[in-house]
């Protein structure tokens, strides 16, 4: 394990250094989705506004708030890793990391915790400071208990673990079709509907809702901004994060069965 | 040290047809092309030697090259690096071995050099004691120093070269398999690295697997020589016995006084031998009359003396035929008879 840290460590804090490099991008992209959560804020107001009914979902308007911003902080955790591995395949440098030895997929995942850091500590926390102070002050919602922030945090982790071994899998595509920029596009908005990022799953038919929850993708989104806000308690909690974690094992397993026949009959482009 | 045996590789790829109709016609078809990269390739490398590892664009050298590090699998037959079959392990194969591809980087793009380093020293776990010696002996080999602290990205073609042989090296690899290293490079830096390689292989002993379109490589690194062609293996032996099988032609260009008397000069039957073996041009505007013979049926002083029984001569000029030229000559013909 020791061992494993030190070689995958520096992917991490590389990752993290090539982001400080590149800080323009780094801005713009929140400016970017800041952007996307505030249309979605009054988007969201207006339907509350001219509905008549308090609690829509289950969700009270001030909750509703909450839930927008605490979906901009959790989704900082999905970091892609498919665009790497397509750029892999399309140059051909997955030969590059094939030569050494290391694991292709730990390395991808070590990256992506590297951005995950990076965008969680630069943006995201102070979004979510500022939503607790909003929440405080302006709705008059009580503050969140020190045990919802460690359990939240437990699940975005797992959640983060969730996605990148999911877009691992999807990322596996390239290596047959060599270009996946438009199933990207696909991915990114199909994932919008699953995960609860634009439409709490609440808001679903029940016949919907209860095969999102089925689905992986709930549990990367919804899952923890749900237990965020205090909507899963006692056996609930328990059975939606020992769920994440069933999801963990599965996509790892299902990983890396396609890494095996993937590296069998691979194709390496050029050179 | 490796151990190649009947290694075959096939691609197989969807069948194209042209224009916007073929384009329409392949969405349909499920007509696959095989290729044969590699065809039925055997040899075996002992420890220590450079060998050459040469063919023509597209002649399966890369392939192969990606076999043996464990990249791509073989269709069929076996492949052995220090014991190891390279497409099953490939993890461990990659710790014995160190791979330069001359138009690719090993090394992080956005990284200051010294950070790749650092990262390989983890990745091959290697201890900081042998750190210290391996770097000491690259700075010394490549001047790393010069630009070890810079991006990657912001080295010239020649730095990154050296660069990456240094990454390839820091783990003191058993087989290191080096795929165009001088390719884009100016002389002295294809110098340096010439050197570098050589020294490396003296020192720790290192089998280097070396394919290049640069003869100037071949001549001065390696002992032995591999040739492939469409896939096949068309020669593997040492390169004196290439040059001496292939290289018997030597050409004797003399400069003429009596332009008037070189026409009626018929070296072949003064000689008593065929024109083949002996072939007499003569370039009338410099009064230069050549001789292209076969090096092991006659000797410089007969053709000369031959000629000046007849006519004057003023210069002379030897030529042994040139590596490049047999190369040239192997890739144009294919199979080489009576390897």
């Amino acid at each position: 394990m020791g061992k494993r840290l030190r070689i995958y460590l520096p992917f991490a804090a590389n990752e993290l250094k090539r982001k400080m490099a590149y800080k323009g991008a780094f801005y713009l992209f929140i400016v970017i989705s800041l952007f996307k959560s505030f249309i979605s804020y009054y988007l969201w107001m207006a339907v509350y506004g001219s509905s008549n009914q308090a609690v829509i979902g289950g969700l009270s308007q001030s909750e509703m708030i909450v839930y927008v911003f605490m979906v901009y902080v959790t989704s900082s955790v999905m970091i892609p890793i498919s665009d790497a591995i397509s750029d892999d395949v399309v140059k051909g440098t997955v030969a590059m990391n094939l030569i050494k030895p290391i694991d292709y997929r730990l390395s991808l995942i070590s990256r992506a915790v590297g951005s995950m850091i990076y965008n969680f500590l630069a943006p995201s926390v102070f979004i979510w400071i500022g939503v607790e102070i909003y929440k405080v002050t302006v709705l008059g919602l009580a503050p969140v208990t020190v045990e919802r922030i460690i359990l939240y945090l437990i699940s975005c982790i797992m959640s983060f673990l969730i996605y990148v071994l999911f877009d691992f899998c999807f990322g596996m595509i390239a290596f047959f079709t060599t270009y996946i920029l438009g199933l990207m596009m696909v991915q990114e908005a199909l994932l919008g509907f699953l995960t609860g990022q634009l439409i709490p799953i609440s808001f679903f038919p029940q016949a919907v809702q209860t095969l999102f929850e089925f689905l992986p993708f709930s549990s990367m989104i919804y899952t923890p901004v749900m237990i965020y806000l205090g909507k899963y308690s006692g056996e609930m909690l328990a059975f939606v994060l020992a769920r994440q974690a069933v999801w963990i094992v599965i996509l790892y397993v299902l990983g890396s069965m396609i890494w095996k026949r993937v590296t069998r009959r691979l194709v390496v482009l050029g050179g | 040290m490796i151990e190649v045996n009947h290694i075959s590789k096939d691609f197989v790829s969807p069948k194209k047809y042209p224009g916007l109709r073929g384009a329409i016609k392949g969405l349909f078809s499920n007509e696959k092309i095989v290729k044969t990269a590699v065809d039925d390739i055997s040899f075996s490398i002992e420890k220590g030697e450079i060998v050459g590892y040469i063919g023509s664009n597209g002649a399966g050298k890369s392939t192969t090259i990606k076999m043996m590090t464990g990249i791509l699998n073989p269709t069929k037959g076996t492949c052995r690096v220090a014991g190891i079959d390279p497409g099953k392990r490939r993890r461990e194969n990659a710790q014995n071995i160190g791979v330069v591809f001359g138009q690719r980087t090993q090394l992080w793009w956005d990284l200051p050099l010294s950070e790749s380093f650092t990262i390989l020293k983890e990745i091959y776990d290697v201890s900081d004691e042998s750190y210290r010696e391996q770097m000491a002996f690259l700075n010394r080999v490549l001047a790393l120093e010069e630009f070890f602290d810079r991006p990657v990205r912001t080295l010239s073609l020649g730095q990154r070269m050296r660069a990456d042989l240094g990454a390839a090296l820091l783990h003191n690899p058993k087989v290191l398999y080096l795929d165009e290293p001088t390719i884009g490079l100016d002389l002295v830096v294809k110098d340096n690295i010439r050197e570098a390689i050589k020294e490396i292989n003296e020192k720790y002993q290192t089998t280097v697997i070396l394919t290049t379109h640069d003869i100037g490589d071949i001549e001065e690194l390696c002992s032995r020589i591999i040739i492939i062609d469409e896939g096949k293996k068309i020669y593997d032996g040492s390169l004196d016995k290439l040059k001496d099988t292939y290289g018997t032609k030597r050409k004797v260009s003399m400069e003429i006084r009596q332009p008037y008397k070189a026409k009626n000069l018929d070296l072949a039957k003064m000689l008593d031998v065929n024109t083949q073996e002996c072939l007499t041009e003569y370039d009338k505007e410099n009064s230069i009359l050549t001789v292209t013979f076969d090096k092991h049926k006659l000797q410089v002083p007969q053709i000369l003396s031959a000629v000046m029984e007849q006519v004057e001569i003023k210069d002379v000029q030897i030529q042994e035929t040139e590596l490049a030229q047999i190369v040239k000559e192997i890739y144009n013909h294919g199979a080489v008879e009576g390897v």
